[in-house]
């Protein structure tokens, strides 16, 4: 077992767990709210971009950008369905019905896509690079370089535009920032069309690297809640590390543990962790 | 039913405000004209935030609205809030004013599509010749600041959204006897500037030196209103609040 083969396994998944966590991380961090849908999203996203590659022959760039609009859509219509129940801030609520959602989306897509797996190739993934004894494809440098892209353009969107500045008063304070002139059922609608968006784009990137299959969603949306917590509840530059620290930790124990048990070992890490430092890796923008 | 009152900005008819079953407020009738500084006193409870937060129809509670508003003859009281706020109504609320995990100079960034014929935006150098410790702390988060800077802050964000009528809920609350009289007078020459100003105070005292009229609100009714001068004689209002037997 080579240690670099597996640092760099680890970077490639840490920024893969990253990428997959940002949506949720900015609706945590912006609108308070969560979407245990989200894993299924993820798993839409995959296989509407196999779909649009594989059956209707589009260039991967294409049948990525219809899986992100297609994440869009579905992240809007969610909030739109559940928008008073995120005004009143109702989050066991809002929690039943984004996994109920989540549930939905899974049984819809078994019935579009079928239960058998499929295998999501980009043009990307096909090219395999060998260095001195280490090996990737070009689909895993475009997985580090998309998330750090997307993290350095999300950091500074949050921190210096204005839309940046009115998700941070949303998410200080909605009431004042009504009184602000802001509209505020337009950002939490905005926030979720980002989550649905957000996901979708890490399933055109990430989903290569594995078969996909309808029910993978749970397994997702695991990893994600790991991230996002780890990370310091809504923190981008958390959310980034916690995956780095997430994917190395699996490459890692899987490569010299064992690895059946990654998920139930990182998930006692989580619980250290937690248990030291509640806040996660550093505190939310606006948090209380 | 129209607005009655000539030149009106803000105007509520029949305004109610109940809680969960409780009506906290009952006015029949309730106007503030341009350039008119209007003070709204009464004990604690009485029902004055309840009032000044249903001509936004906001609330950190979940309280039943009904009446009606106007703001410069137009019937507002449909609309959400956001709207209200972006045509001219501005709140300086209770408590919580300002955004405290956001720097001064950001919470004074105004948020954009603000419908403003007519109305005067200021801006934000304006701000600061009107406010010049707000300029020195502008770096600063809104958290860090004192209890005065705050009410000025409250009322330079309002300002930059360009107010056509501004209520202020207890700004003189917790500072200190010099600052009451500095943001009072602050608010007395934004009425003389041509703001229609209704100003929500306990301390009465410092109050009715700079208002125009005096409403006395007691469990959520109006009991007494009149100009200023006229009500400083008023019996209620100086044993209750002035702290004096009426001559
Ligand atoms: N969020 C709320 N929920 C329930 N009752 C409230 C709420 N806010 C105010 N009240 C009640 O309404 C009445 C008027 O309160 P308020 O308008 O805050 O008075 P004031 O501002 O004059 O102190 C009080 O009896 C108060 O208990
Ligand atoms: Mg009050």
């Amino acid at each position: 077992m080579n240690l670099a083969q597996q640092l760099l396994n680890g970077i490639v998944l840490g920024h893969a767990y990253a990428l997959l966590a940002i949506g949720w991380t900015v609706l945590l961090g912006v609108a308070r709210l969560v979407n245990f849908g989200h894993g299924q999203m993820y798993m839409l996203g995959a296989f509407v971009t196999w779909y649009a590659g594989a059956r209707l022959g589009m260039p991967y760039l294409a049948a990525g950008a219809m899986a992100i609009t297609a994440g869009m859509v579905i992240g809007y219509i969610m909030q739109r369905i559940m928008l008073r129940l995120t005004l009143k801030q109702d989050l066991v609520t809002i929690m039943i019905v984004t996994l109920g959602f989540g549930y939905v989306l899974q049984g819809a897509a078994g019935l579009v896509f079928g239960s058998t797996g499929q295998i999501l190739e980009t043009p990307l993934s096909r090219i395999d690079i060998y260095w001195g004894d280490l090996w990737f494809t070009w689909q895993d440098i475009a997985i580090i370089v998309v998330a750090m892209l997307f993290f350095a353009a999300l950091k500074y969107v949050i921190e210096h535009t204005g839309v940046g500045r009115i998700a941070r008063m949303v998410a200080e304070d909605p009431a004042l920032a009504l009184l602000s002139g802001i509209n505020v059922k337009r950002v939490y609608l905005g926030v979720f069309a980002f989550e649905g968006a957000a996901v979708a784009l890490a399933a055109v990137m990430v989903a290569p690297r594995t078969p996909i299959l309808t029910s993978m969603g749970f397994d997702e949306v695991i990893i994600t809640f790991a991230v996002v917590v780890l990370g310091g509840i809504g923190s981008i530059a958390g959310s980034y590390f916690a995956g780095l620290a997430l994917g190395l930790f699996t490459a890692f124990f899987g490569a010299f543990v064992a690895p059946a048990y990654t998920t139930a070992a990182a998930f006692a890490v989580l619980i250290a962790v937690l248990a030291i430092r509640p806040r996660g890796f550093a505190a939310a923008p606006g948090s209380r | 039913m129209n607005p009655t009152m000539e030149n009106a900005i803000i105007e509520a008819r029949d305004l109610t405000v109940t809680y969960g079953g409780n009506q906290a407020l009952a006015i029949p009738h309730l106007a503030v004209g341009r350039g008119e500084l209007v003070g709204v006193v009464g004990a604690n409870g009485a029902g004055k935030s309840s009032l000044v937060n249903a001509l936004l129809g906001w609330s950190r509670g979940a309280p039943r609205v009904t009446g009606t508003v106007y703001l410069a003859g137009e019937d507002i009281s449909r609309l959400p809030t956001f709207v209200r706020v972006r045509k001219g109504l501005l709140l300086i609320p209770e408590g919580k004013l300002v955004f405290g995990t956001i720097s001064v100079e950001d919470n004074l960034l105004s948020v954009g599509a603000i419908e403003a014929k007519g109305r005067h935006l200021y801006s934000i150098a304006e701000i600061y010749d009107l406010f010049p410790r707000l300029k020195e702390r502008r770096h600063h988060l809104g958290a860090e600041l004192s209890g005065g800077e705050r009410q000025m802050l409250g009322i330079a964000r309002a300002l930059r959204l360009g107010p056509s009528a501004l209520l202020l809920d207890e700004p003189s609350i917790g500072l200190a006897p010099r600052l009451v009289s500095t943001v009072l007078a602050t608010v007395r020459q934004l009425a003389d500037a041509g703001l229609a100003v209704l100003l929500v105070e306990q301390n009465v005292r410092a109050a009715i030196e700079v208002v125009d009229r005096l409403v006395l609100i007691e469990r959520g009714r109006i009991v007494a209103e009149g100009p200023a001068a006229a009500m400083r004689d008023d019996p209620r209002i100086a044993e209750a609040y002035l702290g004096a037997h009426a001559a």
